[in-house]
């Protein structure tokens, strides 16, 4: 029993940090109906700038973490500026193609400059283990999933703001949204620019779990996974996707690994997706398509 | 031409601009909206107006008539700026706003200057509650006591609104949708309302409604309106000049009560003729025959 719990809690907190890669997708698809490819390249990207600024540059912790996320907020709203506004109109594929471009750029050319071994994120979390009761959790996890729920709740504050309904408003309809005097094309740069922040944030958690590395990019099948289950525009909905996917995955990997000698981590994602496209393809949350006539 | 069209014609010239009273020619002010020869071309090939000019004085009630297909949809979003993300074009003519050539202006600077467009089909944010629509479209607004103004002031044009502020607007009646696509407008305090066919699929108690409204907000805000119809009787009811256009032109203008007089329109667009009452017939018959074919 306390081992399950142990799993459970431990899958639970992982499970939160998946919702928060999870969140930039569900950003900029709730703003432009895109989904962005690159998010796991970008979370990578990000830790890579906090441990270059810290380690590399000698800034602060929290300097160095404003000022990566200020980074990735850029990029982020670069790549719209410079790549998706130009593919307007475009068929879906060609814009999945074009992020998904920049996600393979991104592995390839970050690591290359920054270099490709292992690095320690440069921020102090003790290592020692946190016990309730009997129950053993990790204390980077209990961070991260405290650092994921604030992230959520912030987003969600952010999406009853003037800024956050207009950006809602532009992923109802864009034409309506013209027509009553949104800048449309500076609403979808603004939400790809939060989406980069937010994967800033969300590298610093994940480098400090697994060290940073290429391996960080990965992460995109998680949140690809997570997002979903959630709905891919609800933030509620990739909350309790997230808490579905870790928990499960951290109780099935527990019992089962043992046996098949590892592995089944990833394979739970990846159930997770079928089930959802074949089950409820509109994920738990997601909105349903209203039809009038 | 036949005969009457002409007359209708010289009558128009006579009784053009009727917010201008007494003023030689010299003196005259720049009218509130004008439109100049505009042609528009949709992606690139397609020739959807034709030189198309018409005037929209302040503080009046021009409508726009004529059959599927005519231009009047495209000629409003010539004046919203709204071709753009439909792939259409100015390809000739100018629009102005007061004498300041706007053809080239952003949908957004357009509705900053004062020119709000009620979209054909209502097209509401279906995702979000009638107050979260009203909310969306009050970007321009820079005060957020005056949005709350705003808000208010549109729930005492349309107290049905208010009673379903915060359902989903996709599950409104058409009746309340098209409510709030005006209420929506409104937020940006426009001086010109760009109206597109509100009385589209609505019951005609439900038009009349609608359309005493939109003449109460022209005489209480001095919001000048330019009303798209097929609904010619109705648009005539309320509007002191009217334009009516044919094949991507406008083939005839003329004050309201002229237009009203003239036979040929009677016969096309008031279901006027003897025996012919349902309005099934009259649209049937509208479709065979063409006017001035
Ligand atoms: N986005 C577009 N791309 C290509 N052609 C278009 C587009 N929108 C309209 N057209 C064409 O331009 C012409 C004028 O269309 P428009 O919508 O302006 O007519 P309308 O008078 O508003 O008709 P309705 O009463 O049916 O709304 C039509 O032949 C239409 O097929
Ligand atoms: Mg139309």
């Amino acid at each position: 029993m306390t081992f399950l719990a142990e799993l459970a809690i431990n899958g639970a907190l992982v499970g939160l940090m998946y919702a928060l890669v999870a969140s930039g997708i569900v950003l900029v698809y709730k703003s432009s109906g895109v989904v962005n490819l690159a998010q796991g390249g970008f979370v990578m990207a990000g830790a890579y700038l906090v441990w270059a600024y810290i380690a590399r540059l000698g800034l602060g912790l929290i300097p160095g973490i404003l000022a990566a996320a200020a980074s990735m907020g850029a990029l982020g709203w670069l790549t719209e500026r410079l790549a998706l506004r130009r593919m307007i109109g475009q068929p879906v594929i060609m814009i999945l193609m074009l992020t998904f471009g920049l996600e393979v750029v991104l592995r390839g050319a970050v690591p290359g400059a920054l270099g490709a071994d292992t690095k320690p994120m440069p921020i102090p979390i003790s290592q020692a283990p946190v016990w309730l009761g009997d129950i053993l959790i990790n204390r980077t996890y209990i961070l991260g999933g405290a650092v994921a729920v604030v992230m959520v709740a912030l987003l969600a504050v952010f999406f009853r703001t003037r800024a956050g309904i207009a950006m809602r408003a532009v992923s109802d309809d864009h034409l309506a949204a013209w027509a009553v005097g949104i800048p449309v094309e500076r609403t979808v740069a603004l939400s790809w620019a939060v989406s980069g922040a937010v994967a800033a944030v969300t590298g610093v958690l994940w480098g400090a779990v697994q060290g940073v590395d290429w391996s960080l990019s990965l992460l995109l099948i998680k949140a690809l996974s997570v997002a979903v289950l959630g709905g891919l525009d609800s933030l509620s909905g990739v909350v309790l996707a997230g808490l579905i996917v870790g928990v499960f995955e951290s109780v099935i990997s527990g019992y089962v690994d043992p046996f098949v000698g590892g592995g089944t981590r990833e394979v739970v994602a990846a159930v997770v997706i079928f089930l959802t496209v074949l089950i409820r393809p509109y994920g738990l949350f997601g909105r349903e398509v209203i039809e009038r006539v | 031409m036949t005969d009457t069209v002409a007359r209708a014609h010289e009558a128009g010239k006579t009784f053009a601009n009727p917010g201008v009273s007494g003023a030689g020619q010299a003196a005259r002010p720049a009218p509130l909206l004008a439109v100049h020869n505009v042609e528009v071309i949709y992606d690139k090939v397609f020739l959807a107006i034709k030189g198309v000019s018409l005037e929209v004085p302040e503080g009046a009630i021009v409508a726009l008539l004529g059959s599927n297909g005519a231009g009047k949809s495209t000629t409003l979003k010539a004046i919203s700026g709204l071709l753009g993300p439909e792939r259409g074009q100015v390809t000739k003519g100018t629009v102005r706003w007061r004498g300041q050539d706007i053809t080239r202006l952003s949908p957004p600077a357009r509705v900053r200057l004062g020119i709000a467009q009620v979209l054909e089909g209502r097209r509401v944010f279906e995702h979000l509650t009638p107050e979260e629509n009203l909310i969306a479209a009050s970007t321009p607004i820079g005060n957020a006591r005056r949005v709350r103004e705003l808000v208010q002031m549109v729930y005492d044009y349309f107290p049905r609104l208010y009673e379903r502020r915060n359902a989903k607007a996709g599950y409104l009646s058409g009746g309340e949708q098209q409510m709030l696509a005006i209420g929506r407008a409104l937020m940006a305090e426009p001086r010109l309302l760009l109206l597109d066919e509100p009385s589209l699929g609505l019951a005609p108690v439900l038009v009349e409604e609608i359309f005493r409204i939109v003449q109460r907000i022209n005489q209480e805000q001095g919001v000048s309106v330019l009303l798209v119809e097929q609904n010619a009787r109705a648009a005539l009811d309320v509007a002191s000049y009217g334009y009516l256009m044919e094949d991507g032109r406008v083939r005839m203008d003329g004050p309201a009560e002229v237009l009203k007089a003239n036979p040929d329109i009677q016969e096309f667009y008031l279901g006027g003729g003897a025996g012919r009452t349902s309005y099934r017939d009259v649209k049937h018959y509208r479709r065979r025959k063409r006017w001035l074919a």
